[in-house]
């Protein structure tokens, strides 16, 4: 009789109802999951245990050496070299690529005719291989052959060293990523603007609020939740960017563009020292972790 | 209504469940075969009473090779004619080839997950580290009793030796030299290469001066700055390290030697003016402008004259000679190759097969079935061999002869790269670049920053090991 009742009570009952476990959401999450631990969170788990150990990878995991790896990065000018140059080039991409996408999509907002072309173009550069565009662009900046230096030639202007120039590295590694910004970013800015209520555009028309003052009031407000996630992304690839500075410059000349995670991979294929990838792996993981959660605790204060 | 609302439930929890069990099973796929491979090697290990593998009652014993030639690549005929041939008389040794083109970065994940081909060629550079690491087996014995081992010229083995210790079978050897090109020499009036360094920035500046909008040396900045810039120490009387009787390293990037020849590449750069403005380019721009006839002289091996020809150049035009010689009146060659080596996780009967496997391909026969297709189809062969009963003469014909004479000349007088290189590399390479783009840099304040970031960086930690034993 128990059973029975208890059985009829859950399924009358909503407040007990919410304690049963619902197979169907289970089940179509399973594989995602699974996925995510065995291509994530096993790996994440792994670069912690590689990184507590003077790792040999003919017998692993060799001598127990506890956070020596990480006190020994900390210690070496080339590691502060790396860190350093790879805000330098966040902060530059910042500048120059982040804002573009949210330009594109103001614009695309803003036009009725042909827009549907103009959506298309935007996303054309991003469907080049990364790896394709960098090698497109070291070509460009080859100061004896390179279209750049032709183009300023024909001006008068350069030769400029562009890869070559200590001083100009930086900005010629994040230059091409204003091109070829586009792509997805555009669509779900446009699409968070779209969802801005027209009647709202229309009646701050009517009480005379010029374009400028719609965008600051309104628009950017409107998505802005868009935006920091867009930026949180934006963030954590600019300071991991490894594709086009390996086959720019590979961290040259004399380390200007040396990166944290051209160190990461430095350290295990080159120097074969796997426990010290690991922790420099994990030092950026933590990084980037502090910095997502402060940028979502300030948009919780704002809002 | 209720029916049909649960029969779709139903169908929902199917397809949940097939969705589930197809990812599992994709995720799992790789190690389902990868077991099911590796339960047949052992299977066929622990069949195998007797290591040898060559009898017909012999079980199969399966090893994986990488040395399976690129698409492109000229040879890829011949080499697949001999593997073939490999597998017509050997029917008790499968051999699997995986692509000979996979990069160090590949290799060290599958030694890293236990996928270490059983038998691979790492290139002379990369032995010490091997050897150290244990990612090479020791195949003192199999070497020892192979009748073999003597057809191999002196000294072959040295590089895969370590505590009397055999590591790996020699495949190829080259040796490096400078490369000029003999038209643009003509053009300029030249008719020796030059042997010394004042010679060599003299020729570069006539060479541009005669042939207006040509190089007159293509130099090496690029993060591989070092593998040619240990020629002008050694040309200078040092070396950038020294190995010690105790097997750690000693740093000597601010020897006198190695401020010298940062200062003739400076001079080069700035005073000179007789190298390309993009110092920084790759390896391959340098040889590209070399065939194209844009640069006038470059360094390089001996067997990149294949290379030259196979893209247009005229035979006729290349010209080979030794180093010029430094303030040391000395100009050393740089030898270097690759070997074959077995993977240490191979199972004695796997090693055994990997064995005959690469004598078959370093016998008389394959060797020189590989050199006259390289003579007939015009590749160009590299007149260095590691094997005593192979003539080379048999095969340059066709080659210029003075450039033959240069590269034996140039292999008279041989050096190993730097030692630790593999690790030191990227701490070599800065103060070169920092010379060669910046003309305020001074060459022993640069290598002496460089040298202190090296110590701390890589060779405390390294000879702390050594000492240790860790890494023994």
């Amino acid at each position: 009789m128990a059973p029975e009742s208890s059985r009829s009570h859950v399924a009358a009952g909503p407040e007990r109802g919410r304690f049963r476990i619902r197979w169907t959401p289970v089940l179509f999450l399973l594989p995602s999951i699974v996925v995510f631990i065995v291509f994530k969170y096993y790996l994440i788990c792994s670069a912690v245990y590689i990184s507590l150990h003077n790792y040999d990878i003919v017998r692993p995991p060799g001598e127990f050496v506890g956070l020596e790896n990480y006190f020994l990065f900390l210690k070496t000018s080339t590691f502060w070299l790396a860190l350093k140059n790879t805000f330098v080039i966040f902060l530059l991409s910042v500048a120059v690529t982040f804002w573009v996408p949210i330009a594109q999509a103001l614009f695309l907002s803003e036009i009725g005719r042909a827009n549907a072309v103009y959506r298309v173009l935007y996303q054309i550069p991003s469907i080049l291989p990364a790896v394709a565009g960098a090698l497109l662009w070291k070509w460009m900046y080859n100061p004896d052959r390179g279209l750049f230096n032709y183009l300023l030639g024909k001006i008068g202007l350069g030769p400029y060293g562009w890869l070559n120039d200590p001083a100009m590295t930086k900005f010629a590694i994040v230059l091409p990523g204003f091109f070829a910004s586009g792509g997805v970013g555009v669509l779900l800015y446009y699409a968070a603007i779209k969802s801005i209520s027209a009647e709202i555009f229309e009646s701050a028309k009517i009480d005379g609020c010029g374009p400028w003052r719609r965008l600051i009031h309104m628009v950017l407000p409107n998505i802005r939740f868009v935006i920091l996630i867009q930026f949180v992304t934006f963030m954590s690839g600019a300071l991991l960017t490894f594709d086009n500075i390996f086959v720019m410059t590979q961290g040259g000349p004399a380390d200007a563009s040396l990166v944290v995670s051209l160190l990461i991979q430095r350290s295990a294929f080159t120097q074969s020292n796997y426990g010290m990838s690991a922790a420099l792996s994990l030092f950026m993981f933590i990084v980037i972790a502090i910095l997502t959660v402060i940028q979502f605790k300030l948009q919780k204060e704002e809002s | 209504m209720k029916r049909v609302g649960g029969s779709t439930r139903k169908w929902a929890v199917l397809l949940a469940l097939a969705l589930a069990v197809g990812t599992l099973a994709a995720c799992g796929g790789k190690n389902d075969g990868s077991s099911e491979s590796s339960g047949q090697a052992s299977s066929s290990q622990s069949g195998g009473a007797s290591p040898s593998a060559s009898g017909s009652e012999a079980p199969i014993v399966e090893i994986t090779v990488w040395d399976k030639p690129a698409p492109d690549a000229p040879d890829k005929a011949i080499v697949e004619e001999i593997q073939a041939e490999f597998d017509r008389t050997h029917p008790n040794i499968k051999v699997t080839h995986e692509d000979v083109t996979q990069t160090k970065e590949k290799f060290m994940a599958a030694v890293a997950s236990g996928e270490q081909p059983d038998v691979f060629r790492p290139q002379f550079p990369d032995m010490p580290v091997y050897i150290q690491t244990g990612i090479v087996a020791d195949i003192t014995d199999l070497v020892n009793a192979s009748p073999d081992k003597d057809r191999f010229i002196e000294g072959a083995f040295n590089m895969a030796t370590k505590d009397g210790k055999i590591y790996a079978v020699p495949n190829e050897m080259y040796t490096t030299g400078l490369y000029y090109n003999k038209k643009l020499f003509q053009n300029a009036g030249i008719p020796n290469p030059p042997a010394t360094w004042e010679e060599f920035a003299e020729t570069a500046k006539k060479v541009m001066a005669a042939n207006p909008g040509t190089i007159g040396y293509d130099i090496l900045g690029m993060d591989w700055a070092d593998w040619h810039f240990e020629y002008y120490v050694w040309q200078a009387g040092g070396d950038l390290t020294e190995q010690q009787p105790d097997g750690t390293v000693k740093l000597t990037f601010t020897s006198d030697a190695a401020v010298k020849a940062l200062q003739f590449y400076k001079d080069l750069k700035w005073t000179h003016k007789v190298v390309q403005n993009n110092v920084l380019q790759a390896y391959e721009d340098n040889s590209k402008d070399f065939y194209t006839g844009k640069t006038a002289m470059i360094l390089g091996a001996s067997d990149n004259f294949a290379g030259f020809v196979s893209q247009g150049m005229d035979p006729s035009d290349i010209g080979f000679a030794p180093y010029p010689k430094g303030p040391a009146g000395v100009g050393p060659s740089q030898v270097g190759g690759n070997m074959w080596a077995i993977s240490p996780t191979a199972s004695p009967e796997k090693r055994q097969a990997a064995f005959e496997y690469i004598m078959f391909h370093m016998s008389k026969e394959m060797m020189e079935k590989k050199l006259q297709f390289s003579k007939d189809n015009g590749l160009g062969v590299n007149p260095l061999t590691v094997l005593k009963d192979v003539d080379m003469t048999r095969y340059v014909e066709g080659m210029p002869a003075d450039f033959v004479a240069a590269i034996q000349a140039a292999a008279k007088d041989q050096k190993l790269e730097y030692y630790l290189k593999s690790s030191l590399s990227p701490y070599v390479v800065k103060p070169i670049q920092k010379v060669l783009l910046d003309k305020n840099a001074d060459p022993l304040t640069e290598l002496q920053k460089a040298q202190e970031l090296a110590q701390k960086e890589v060779v405390d930690k390294f000879n702390k090991d050594i000492l240790s034993g860790t890494n023994s």
